[in-house]
């Protein structure tokens, strides 16, 4: 058996210096690693979804089974997909107008629901694709093309939202950081239950943040990830300009913020769990008789 | 249990139907009048190892059937018009990714929230569109409670068949109300098909690529090339999979067009009628998509007048002015608001002269 080959032989469209690029080059190698290891993820088994915005031209540059669905419905694509086949690895590609503008309210379900699906937000806080509008993570004032006199708007504190919806796994990487989002990529993926990944994505054409991430991201150290209290210390340690409007002394903590064993939507439903209320085949049998001969 | 008469709703058939057919995964949203659809699922699914989900809209539904489809499922969801509305957005890219699934509408009054009586309402929105471009999809439009489980069953046939979404139109009456129901020997869920973005990859020669599903056609031409496939689809369900049904046609005079709820009380008007000497017939499409063209054609060629009978303002009344002969005097019966129509108000129409 030949190693899987993850390369396509699609023209990457991305603008030069793309934040996008270390993205994908983190998520390859971890998906190479993970068929390879010891328990591997079978590549067969690997189905992205993709939404739509710059990220979305991922389906095309990775060579797994591919959904490039709707914006802002990444979430219930991938829900879908994974109640369908349980047995499939699914990881979502969303942006942030697709995540955690267009399709918010599937967001919080997915969370709510813990249903075991990865998501990576490449979070560029700007809308790329058609060119630069402010986006749900664009600070105050920001000057896009549809703000002509600066956004109006606060930003919305994703992991925040969240945290409080029930998701299980948080993390926050940078797109200049590729050693830290593979860690991070990986753990996500290994997270039995709802994970999500928001990558500060640099975009160099239309907001371009290197410099002010690098001189404000540090990696969390001594920090519990299971404890809800301090996950929710970490989240609110950066709100993503809404209240400093981008102030020197700001710090961005990076890393696997919240992690929590739950059991997943697809626990829940499956046999024997909360779904049936059968505690026997034999009952189940019955019950099913019974329901279909009208009788309840 | 299989060979027994029973006396369910239409909501219910549809939802029998459905088990019946080997679908195992049904996404929806609660919406008067066909929430009895969801409960009977959610009541059966878990016990039968499938996936009853209640998303946090229909979009987010239509969507959970888009990836589930796509996953290789049979699966369905049902709604009543203003959620049916919401899906819209879906069912333009389930219908050009050629992905199958069965959308049930149970309509009742509208626009806007209108009311919760029955109505005919979204025959436009199910039979030219209501999504964006240019898209079909087969709509089966029951008028019993056995034919809603009947053509649930087929809905997923021809969904499979072609590879298309599949629409099946009642109305608030249909879906409440009972009548016997004789269900037929179930069959279980087919195996996920070969391009089910599942399994199967290029590790070993002769392995097939990476399956992907998606919308997105920029290269020159490459857009109209879909088009033209998804047309030349198009024209092949036209046609074979066209479905009527007829009453006394044979020597009609006067013949009502009516389908669903509106056909059983013009099937009434008509029998009166004819006992009061007046020579009606009834013809009731059960296909809106395709829609009868040839066959009313035909028949209108032959009778002095036709009446549309419909629970809206004339929205298949277009369709039977394009199929009709140019000396076929029509006519037209609606009612809007979420009001039935009554035999006794047909009758009135088919005997004026």
């Amino acid at each position: 058996m030949t190693a899987h080959n993850f390369e396509t032989s699609a023209t990457n469209t991305w603008c030069p210096g793309c934040g996008n690029f270390p993205l994908l080059n983190a998520v390859k190698t971890v998906l190479k690693e993970l068929s390879e290891g010891e328990s591997p993820t079978r590549p067969e088994n690997l189905v992205m979804v993709a939404g739509i915005g710059c990220h979305g031209k991922i389906a095309d540059y990775l060579n797994i089974n591919s959904f490039y669905s709707i914006h802002g419905r990444v979430l219930p694509v991938a829900t879908g997909i994974k109640l369908a086949n349980p047995d499939l690895e699914v990881i979502g590609f969303a942006g942030d107008g697709d995540a955690y503008g267009e399709g918010l309210e599937h967001l919080i379900f997915a969370a709510k629901r813990n249903v075991d699906i990865t998501v990576i937000v490449h979070n560029n806080r700007v809308y790329s694709l058609t060119t630069g509008q402010f986006s749900p993570t664009s600070p105050p004032g920001f000057p896009g093309r549809s703000t002509p006199a600066g956004s109006p708007e606060v930003p919305l504190n994703p992991l925040e939202l969240l945290l409080a919806s029930g998701a299980t796994f948080l993390a926050r990487g940078f797109s200049s950081q590729p050693e830290q989002m593979k860690e991070i990529i990986r753990e996500a993926i290994n997270h039995r239950g709802f994970a999500l990944v928001d990558i500060l994505q640099v975009c160099v054409t239309f907001y371009n943040l290197h410099k002010y991430y690098a001189e404000r991201v540090y990696t969390v150290e001594d920090h519990d990830p299971g404890d809800y209290f301090q996950a929710l210390q970490k989240i609110r340690e950066w709100d993503y300009g809404a209240s400093s409007g981008g102030e020197e002394q700001e710090k961005i903590p990076l890393g696997i913020l919240y992690k929590k064993e739950a059991p997943t939507f697809g626990q829940r439903l499956s046999a024997g769990g909360g779904g049936s209320k059968s505690a026997t085949p034999a009952d189940r049998e019955a019950l099913i008789e019974k329901i279909l001969a009208n009788n309840i | 249990m299989k060979d027994q008469v029973e006396l369910v709703s239409g909501n219910r058939a549809v939802a029998r139907g459905a088990l019946d057919a080997g679908c195992r995964m049904y996404f929806g949203y609660p919406i008067t009048p066909q929430t009895e659809i969801a409960e009977y699922m959610s009541m059966v699914l878990p016990e039968m190892n499938g996936v009853f989900l209640q998303a946090e809209s229909e979009l987010a539904a239509i969507n959970m059937v888009y990836g589930a489809a796509g996953a290789g499922r049979r699966v369905m969801t049902t709604s009543s018009s203003p959620g049916i509305s919401l899906m819209m957005e879906g069912l333009s890219y389930l219908s050009t990714a050629e992905l199958p699934c069965v959308i049930v509408n149970v309509m009742r009054g509208g626009p806007g929230l209108g009311n919760i009586s029955p109505a005919q309402g979204d025959y436009f929105q199910a039979v030219k569109g209501g999504g964006h471009g240019d898209y079909r999809t087969p709509v089966l439009a029951p008028w019993s409670v056995q034919e809603s489980y009947d053509l649930t069953r087929t809905a997923f046939d021809l969904a499979d068949r072609w590879r298309n979404p599949v629409f099946i139109l009642l109305d608030g009456l249909l879906g409440t109300m009972m009548e016997p129901l004789r269900a037929r020997e179930p069959i279980p869920e087919r195996a996920a098909p070969s391009w089910a973005t599942t399994g199967m990859f290029a590790r070993e020669p002769g392995d097939r690529a990476p399956r992907s599903i998606y919308t997105l056609h920029m290269p020159e031409g490459a857009l109209t090339e879909v088009n033209r496939r998804l047309q030349a689809k198009y024209q092949e369900i036209t046609r074979e999979e066209v479905r009527y049904d007829e009453h006394f046609t044979e020597d009609a005079e006067v013949v009502v067009v009516a389908y669903g709820s509106v056909a059983r009380s013009a099937l009434q008007a008509v029998r009166i009628a004819r006992q009061q000497g007046r020579k009606a017939g009834l013809f009731r499409p059960v296909t809106l998509w395709p829609f009868p063209e040839e066959a009313l054609g035909s028949l209108s060629e032959k009778v002095e007048k036709i009446l549309v009978a419909e629970m809206s303002s004339g929205q298949m009344l277009e369709d039977v002015r394009l199929a009709a002969a140019p000396s076929c005097k029509i006519d037209f019966l609606g009612a809007m608001g979420g009001e039935l129509i009554y035999p006794g108000t047909i009758l009135a129409r088919l005997l004026e002269e």
